[in-house]
C-alpha cells in the first residue's frame, strides 16, 4: 500500500489574461520507506509537486491521499494538525526562525502538538540533536551557524515529530559539496534506520542516483 | 511566552526603529489618557478635604427672569435666599453656607510679614461636612459664626508664616487690615477641592457685611450652600425638593413680573467638576462626557492606526516565518492568536512605561497649578488618590484595545497568506 498516491493532479495558475499548467495530470504513488527523487529543469513543476505533496498547496483537480487520508477533504485546521503529526520539511534555504535559539527552532513542530509538557519538548530536542551531532549549538542563534549547520537544524526540526514522510526541496542547494554530501548521507541515515519515506526535489544527478528511485520532470509532465 | 519575548527583544535589536517606536507611541498613548482619566479623576474622586464627594451637593446661584421684557439677571444668593431653599431638606444631614470660592486675601501676623493666602468665609457646619484635621485649637462654634465673632482657623502653612509657629492659638491675625482671633490650625489643603479647600476661613453668618445681599429684595448675594447628603439618599430626591421651594420665591416675584429659572442645583461633583460657568445657565456635565469619550477615541485610534501600520511593516519581514509555521502545524487562528499575543506583550511594555509616566506626572501634578511658596499652602492630593488599582487596571484595559485595534487586521492577513507563497516570500 503506498504511503503517497496522486491521482491525476493538475495545478494551473490563472491570472486575468495568462493561464499557466504547471502539472498536468500526475500520477505518482510512493512506497512506505522509499527515498524518491524528483528531478527536471529549472519551473518545470518539482516545487509544486512537493508543496502539493506537503500539503501546503492545493491542485486544481486531481487526488493527494497521505497515508491513507484522501487530504482534498481535509479542512485548514486538519491540514495543519495532519501536516503537523505527519509531515517534515527540508527547505534549501534552511528557513530557520532567526530570532530562536537552535533549540526553539527544533521544538517548533512540537509547540503546535497538545499533550506534550515543556520538559517533554526539550527532552526531545535534545535527543535529536544530539542524534544530529548539534548538541554543543544548542543555545546558538542560526546566525551563528554555517549553512551546513543550519541544514542539520532543519533536518533536526523535520523529524522531531516523528513524520511518515519527510519533504526536501533541493536541500543541498544552498551547500558546498562537503556539506552537501553529509547532509545527504543523514537524509540516508533517517530513511535507513527509522524507515521515513523520503522525497526529494534535486538537480544533483550524483545524488539522485543514490536514492531509490527517480522521477523526472519536463513541462509539468512525468517523463521518465 | 518565552519566545515571544525573545521575538521581542530580537526586533528591538534588528528593527531598532520600527519597534522602539512601537514601544513609545503606546507608552505616550496610555500615558496621555492616564493624564486625561487622572485630570479627571482628581476632580470627582473623593480625598481631603472633599472626603465626602461621594455625598456632597452645592447648591448655588440665583436666575431670576422678566415675563414683561427680556431682562433678566443672575447672581449668588442671598444668606435668605440660600436658607429658604436648602434649610432642613430631608435627606441632608448638614448644611453649610459659604462662599462658593476662595479669595485672595492679605494676612500679617506676627512675622510682620504679609501673605496672600486663599481666604473663604464659611458657617461653623463647614468642618462637619469638610475634612480639616485640627493641628491645634478648634474649629470655630456655631453661636461664633452666626454672631459673626472676628475669629478664624487658618492653614498650618499659612501659620508658619504669619506666627512662624503653629502654636498660634489665640493670636492676633490682620486680615485685610481687619484683626481676627485664630481658634484653630488645620492641615494644610488642596486647591484642587473646589468648594472646601482654603488656608484660611473666617467665621460668617446671616449679618455678616461681607456676606451681605446685592439687592434690597435679598435675592442675591454671595452665599453658596454646601451639603452632606446622607448615606443612600438619591441626589435627585434632594433637587425635587429644592425644585419645589422655587415656588415661595416666585410668590414673592410675581407681582413684579419675574420669576425664577431653574438650573438643577445643587450640582454633584460630576457638575461641579465639569464647570459651573455661570448663574443663568444650566450646567451640562453630559458635552464633557462627551468630549473626554472623543479624546479617548483619539488617543486610542490615531496611535492604533500608526502601531498597526508598523506591525503591518514588521510581520512582513516574517512573513517566511509565517510560512514555515504554517508548514509545521500552526493553523490560522493560531497565527491570528501568536501575533495578537507577542504584539499585547510589547503593547504591555509600552504601557508600563506610560504607568511609570503617570505615576511621575501624578507626583508632580501640583506642578500644574501655580503655588507660589507665599501663596497659600497649595498641598495636593495624594499620589494614591489618582493613582489606584482602578487607574492602572485602567490603563492596562486601554493596552489590550489599543492592541486589539492594531493587531487585529495585520494579524488576520498574516493569517490569510498561502504558506507556500509565505514561505518563498523574500
Amino acid at each position: 500500500m503506498a504511503i503517497i498516491t496522486l491521482d491525476g493532479i493538475h495545478k494551473v495558475y490563472r491570472t486575468k489574461d495568462i493561464e499557466t499548467t504547471a502539472l498536468e495530470n500526475i500520477n505518482l504513488q510512493v512506497n512506505p520507506g522509499e527515498f524518491l527523487s524528483i528531478m527536471g529543469p529549472s519551473g518545470c513543476g518539482k516545487s509544486t509537486l512537493l508543496n502539493i505533496i506537503g500539503l501546503l498547496d492545493k491542485p486544481t483537480d486531481g487526488t493527494v491521499t497521505l497515508l491513507d487520508t484522501d487530504c482534498g477533504r481535509l479542512s485548514d485546521r486538519e491540514l495543519s494538525h495532519f501536516r503537523n503529526h505527519n509531515l517534515g520539511f527540508v527547505f534549501q534555504s534552511f528557513h530557520l526562525i532567526p530570532s530562536l535559539s537552535v533549540a526553539d527552532n527544533v521544538e517548533l513542530p512540537l509547540i503546535y502538538r497538545s499533550g506534550l509538557s515543556a520538559g517533554d519538548r526539550r527532552k526531545k530536542v535534545e535527543q535529536v540533536l544530539e542524534r544530529l551531532e548539534m548538541s554543543h549549538r544548542i543555545r546558538h542563534l542560526p546566525a551563528q551557524l554555517s549553512g551546513g549547520q543550519c541544514q542539520r537544524v532543519a533536518i533536526a526540526r523535520a523529524i522531531i515529530g516523528n513524520p511518515a514522510i519527510v519533504l526536501a526541496d533541493e536541500p543541498t542547494g544552498n551547500l558546498d559539496s562537503k556539506m552537501g554530501s553529509e547532509v545527504m548521507s543523514l537524509l540516508h541515515r533517517l530513511n535507513k534506520e527509522d524507515g521515513t519515506t523520503v522525497v526529494m526535489v534535486t538537480h544533483n544527478e550524483s545524488q539522485a542516483r543514490e536514492t531509490d528511485r527517480i522521477v523526472r520532470f519536463f513541462d509539468g509532465r512525468i517523463v521518465g | 511566552m518565552r519566545q515571544k519575548i525573545k521575538q521581542i527583544i530580537y526586533d528591538m535589536r534588528h528593527q531598532p526603529i520600527i519597534a522602539w517606536v512601537s514601544l513609545l507611541a503606546t507608552a505616550m498613548s496610555v500615558f496621555l489618557i492616564m493624564v486625561v482619566v487622572m485630570i479627571q479623576r482628581v476632580q470627582v474622586i473623593p480625598y481631603a478635604p472633599e472626603s465626602c464627594r461621594d455625598r456632597l451637593l452645592l447648591g448655588a446661584y440665583m436666575h431670576v427672569g422678566c415675563k414683561d421684557n427680556n431682562y433678566d439677571s443672575s447672581a449668588g444668593m442671598s444668606y435668605r435666599v440660600a436658607r429658604l431653599l436648602y434649610e432642613n431638606l430631608e435627606g441632608v444631614e448638614t448644611v453649610s453656607y459659604i462662599e462658593p470660592q476662595t479669595e485672595w486675601m492679605e494676612v500679617r501676623g506676627t512675622t510682620g510679614e504679609s501673605y496672600m493666602v486663599n481666604g473663604r468665609h464659611v458657617d461653623a457646619n463647614f468642618f462637619m461636612i469638610f475634612d480639616h484635621p485640627l493641628v491645634a485649637g478648634r474649629y470655630f462654634t456655631t453661636e461664633e459664626s452666626e454672631s459673626v465673632l472676628p475669629v478664624c482657623v487658618i492653614s498650618h502653612t499659612t501659620a508658619r508664616n504669619a506666627f512662624g509657629t503653629t502654636d498660634c492659638i489665640g493670636s492676633q491675625l490682620s486680615v485685610d487690615h481687619k484683626m481676627y482671633t485664630v481658634v484653630g490650625v488645620v492641615n494644610d489643603n488642596t486647591p484642587l477641592a473646589r468648594t472646601g479647600s482654603g488656608d484660611l476661613f473666617i467665621a460668617t453668618g446671616p449679618d455678616d457685611p461681607a456676606m451681605k445681599s446685592y439687592n434690597d429684595e435679598q435675592i442675591f448675594g454671595p452665599v453658596a450652600a454646601a451639603m452632606l447628603v446622607r448615606e443612600g439618599v438619591d441626589f435627585q430626591s434632594v433637587r425635587d425638593q429644592v425644585k419645589a421651594r422655587y415656588a415661595v420665591i416666585d410668590t414673592e416675584l410675581a407681582p413684579s413680573g419675574r420669576y425664577t429659572i431653574y438650573h438643577e442645583s445643587p450640582f454633584d461633583q460630576e457638575t461641579i467638576a465639569a464647570g459651573i460657568y455661570g448663574s443663568n445657565s444650566t450646567p451640562d456635565k453630559t458635552s464633557g462626557r462627551v468630549i473626554r469619550t472623543c479624546l479617548y477615541l483619539i488617543l486610542l485610534i490615531v496611535p492604533a492606526i500608526n502601531l498597526s501600520s508598523m506591525l503591518h511593516s514588521r510581520i512582513r519581514r516574517r512573513i517566511s516565518e509565517i510560512g514555515v509555521r504554517r508548514a509545521y502545524g500552526c493553523s490560522r487562528s493560531r497565527i491570528i492568536t501568536e501575533i495578537i499575543a507577542e504584539n499585547f506583550l510589547l503593547t504591555l511594555a509600552g504601557g508600563i512605561i506610560g504607568v511609570t509616566l503617570g505615576v511621575i506626572f501624578a507626583s508632580t501634578y501640583s506642578g500644574l497649578y501655580e503655588n507660589m511658596e507665599n501663596y497659600g499652602s497649595g498641598a495636593t492630593p495624594a499620589i494614591s488618590a489618582v493613582l489606584n488599582w482602578g487607574t492602572v487596571a485602567a490603563a492596562i484595559t486601554i493596552c489590550f484595545i489599543l492592541n486589539i485595534i492594531s493587531a487585529a487586521i495585520p494579524a488576520w492577513k498574516a493569517s490569510r497568506l498561502s504558506p507556500v507563497e509565505a514561505i518563498n516570500a523574500r
